[in-house]
């Protein structure tokens, strides 16, 4: 299954459109400025365009988007750094429930996270010590790290269960037994710790038999590719904004620009571009192919894009001076989303390493 | 003719590589095979003859259109042929001929210099050499200074080139000259075919850093050059030579070359045991291996990006560089680690060797030759346009910098 070319092209040009009028950097402020870490506005706006059901089953409303038409929405979300729960509710945790949720579990929760009236979050960072064990209908243990768990209704939590075995559980982010600490992360988007006490827990059991195990492994490759979308995103708009600054921007009398060290070095910013492009090209086709090769071409995209995108973003710092510094530019911005995006769901070392195993095993 | 679909072509890139790799498996000859897996140097009689089975095979000039006896290839089946091949570790394709004289001729020479020297340059009847660098004029091309002056119905080459590749072997030196010197350096250049047998026409070997000589001075002292040997017209060579720039840059076989290194320093790291432990397990090795990997991946998966973007002509002009430079890069990496890790014997270096079927003093049997491809290949970041070179034309064509 494929999302048809002219439907992502599309989608692309809608997201694109919908930021240029609504979600400029100068808009944008006042995002940052409220309580929830996102716009309410935004979030039903692109509600209404039917991006929160892209991932949908066309029956439900959705458009059955694939990784490709995933990560046309997640480019845009980068470049124009949308603080909306897009990447957590929309396609990570929506993507999870797809796989491993029962007929009457989606039924209840898909129309809600189409309409963007639940923000559903994945819990899956066990807190050191405290790894959540569900014992059939309470879950023990805690929770680091959940993106927008500041501000969901619902999660949708990995643990065990008694004999060790892999689960994934729904637990209502208001619950008894449920303690949560909302918090802000370095680019302004929210995130919570959890802790859960015997906290009332809801087993997800698919009727195709799918294994929570097999599930969890796609939902984070699955999230490793989204973000390899939206640093995609994030670097064309670094290279644009970091390449007309050279050609503005005068020193000694001429542009900086004119100096072939600076040349050089945007050019290799635009080689690493090339190269996320093409990974994040590859990632995305890998997720629907053998297991093996998903996780080698799927784990490479994310290690090397991590370093690849930093290092961009870095050199537009570097590049435009004291201003890369500023909270007032939005280089800045970009430099602390790749931070945050960075330790999302399994950080650069964990992939790297996963593959490195694969590829020396072939 | 509209172009064929992608899916098309990456079908036929696909079975083009099967037949490369059922050619090598079965129609090569043995003592070439073992030759040029132990990376030893070739005689000019092994290159014509490998040149020579390529086009009995009908590859020598399947990228040409099909009214010159090519195929007309698509840049991708292009990049197929030439990176399976270097993954086989086949000997080099050489590109005087087939890949840079050759499309100049067909497409700007007259239909006398096309039934003349087409058919020779197919079948390696005759082989060619490229005029290009001078000792003033590397990366700057344009400020070459060898002149050539009409005489009557032909023209007099006086000046000196260098790095000519295969010099000493060559029939033909397709050369820049400079036929107008009051112009701005770009419009006084001209595109001269000079037969290597002319009188005044002198080739000294250039010993490089691996004991061979394969790069020349070749000098031009009073060279009488018939004018129908002009390609074109007098004062437009620098079109035809960016025309083959174009071509010498869009070497696919770097990416294959890099692989075939990878894969021979996974070997060697399987197989050498230290301190109890293959060196695959030693955990910096590991990592290095890692890095390559994951560097050859991107390397990889930006070709094909960039391959096919030249197949549907959406390219953005940085292709070729992107893959010269990467490719380069990584190449020599491994390479370093290659020599590196095969520990004394990396630094025994054998030219007899080399040069007879003999084996090196110590290590593998393809020490000796992997240290040649080390030497030469520290060249590949400066040949064909070197990395600096490469990064100015990007900064220059695509960030407009």
């Amino acid at each position: 299954m494929s999302t048809d070319l002219e439907t992502i092209g599309m989608l692309r040009d809608s997201a694109a459109r919908y930021a240029d009028d609504n979600y400029s950097f100068h808009q944008r402020w006042s995002v940052l400025a409220r309580p929830e870490g996102y716009s309410p506005q935004a979030w039903s706006d692109l509600a209404e365009f039917g991006f929160l059901a892209l991932r949908l089953p066309e029956d439900d409303g959705g458009l059955d988007g694939d990784a490709v038409a995933v990560g046309a929405i997640m480019e845009i979300v980068g470049a124009r750094l949308l603080m909306e729960p897009v990447l957590a509710s929309a396609v990570v945790a929506t993507g999870l429930l797809l796989k491993l949720g029962s007929a009457s579990q989606k039924a209840a929760l898909l129309p809600r996270l189409a309409d963007g009236s639940l923000i559903l979050a994945f819990a899956d960072e066990d807190e050191a010590g405290n790894a959540c064990v569900f014992d059939g209908s309470r879950l023990i243990g805690g929770k680091l790290g959940v993106l927008h768990g500041d501000v969901a209704g619902e999660l949708l939590v990995s643990a065990r269960d008694t004999a060790g075995a892999p689960v994934v559980l729904r637990v209502g982010a208001d619950a008894a037994g449920v303690s949560r600490r909302g918090y802000r992360l370095v680019d302004g988007r929210g995130a919570a710790r959890f802790s859960f006490d015997g906290a009332p827990a809801e087993l997800l059991q698919p009727e195709s038999g799918l294994s929570a195990a097999a599930a969890l492994a796609e939902t984070r490759d699955e999230a490793a590719v989204a973000l390899c979308a939206e640093s995609l995103g994030i670097v064309r708009k670094l290279v644009e904004i970091t390449t007309d600054y050279l050609k503005v921007r005068k020193q000694f009398g001429r542009v900086i620009g004119s100096n072939q060290a600076l040349q050089h070095r945007m050019v290799d910013c635009l080689l690493l571009q090339e190269e996320i492009r093409a990974l994040t090209a590859a990632a995305q086709q890998a997720l629907a192919g053998p297991a093996a090769e998903r996780t080698r071409i799927v784990s490479g995209a994310r290690a090397y894009v991590v370093h690849a995108a930093r290092k961009v973003c870095n050199e537009a710092v570097q590049m435009h001076g004291g201003l890369g510094v500023t909270d007032e530019l939005d280089v800045s911005h970009y430099f602390r989303r790749l931070m945050v995006n960075a330790a999302l769901f399994g950080n650069r070392d964990v992939h790297f390493t996963r593959f490195t195993d694969a590829a020396l095993a072939r | 003719m509209s172009p064929a679909p992608l899916s098309e072509l990456r079908a036929r890139a696909d079975s083009l590589r099967q037949a490369v790799r059922d050619f090598h498996a079965t129609v090569m000859p043995v003592d070439l095979r073992d030759k040029s897996h132990r990376h030893q140097v070739l005689s000019k009689d092994d290159y014509v003859r490998w040149m020579r089975l390529l086009d009995q095979q009908g590859w020598s000039v399947a990228h040409w259109p099909e009214e010159y006896g090519g195929k007309g290839w698509s840049p991708l089946e292009r990049f197929a042929f030439e990176d399976e091949l270097a993954r086989l570790g086949c000997p080099w394709v050489i590109p005087f001929g087939v890949k840079y004289v050759g499309p100049v001729i067909y497409a700007f020479g007259s239909d006398a210099q096309k039934q003349r020297f087409l058919p020779g340059i197919k079948t390696t009847e005759e082989f060619w050499a490229q005029g290009y660098s001078e000792p003033g004029a590397g990366s700057d091309l344009a400020g070459l200074r060898t002149t050539a002056i009409r005489d009557g119905d032909h023209y007099v080459v006086n000046g000196q080139k260098v790095w000519t590749t295969y010099a000493q072997w060559a029939d033909w030196l397709f050369c820049l000259v400079r036929t107008d010197k009051d112009d701005k350096p770009q419009s006084g250049i001209s595109f001269l075919l000079i037969d290597m047998k002319s009188p005044g026409v002198k080739v000294v070997p250039i010993r490089t850093m691996d004991g061979y000589a394969h790069v020349n001075e070749v000098w031009l002292e009073d060279v009488k050059v018939p004018a129908e040997n002009l390609i074109g017209e007098e004062g437009k060579g620098w079109t035809y030579a960016k025309f083959l720039l174009k071509n010498e840059r869009t070497a696919g076989a770097i990416v294959g070359w890099a692989w075939h290194v990878l894969d021979r320093l996974k070997r060697h790291a399987r197989e050498s045991v230290v301190n109890g432990l293959p060196l695959i397990e030693q955990p910096l090795l590991r990592h290095r291996l890692g890095e390559f990997e994951l560097r050859f991946l991107a390397l990889e998966l930006a070709a094909y990006q960039a391959v096919e973007a030249m197949c549907d002509g959406s390219e953005s002009g940085s292709e070729a560089s992107l893959i010269k430079i990467r490719g380069t890069e990584l190449y020599q990496e491994v390479m370093e680690t290659l020599v590196e890790a095969l520990g004394a014997a990396g630094v025994a270096c054998d030219v007899e060797a080399l040069h007879s079927a003999g084996l090196p003093p110590l290590g593998p049997d393809d020490a000796g030759g992997i240290l040649k491809d080390h030497f030469y290949n520290r060249a590949a970041t400066i040949f064909g346009g070197s990395s600096e070179i490469q990064r100015n034309i990007v900064a220059k064509v695509v960030l407009g910098l």
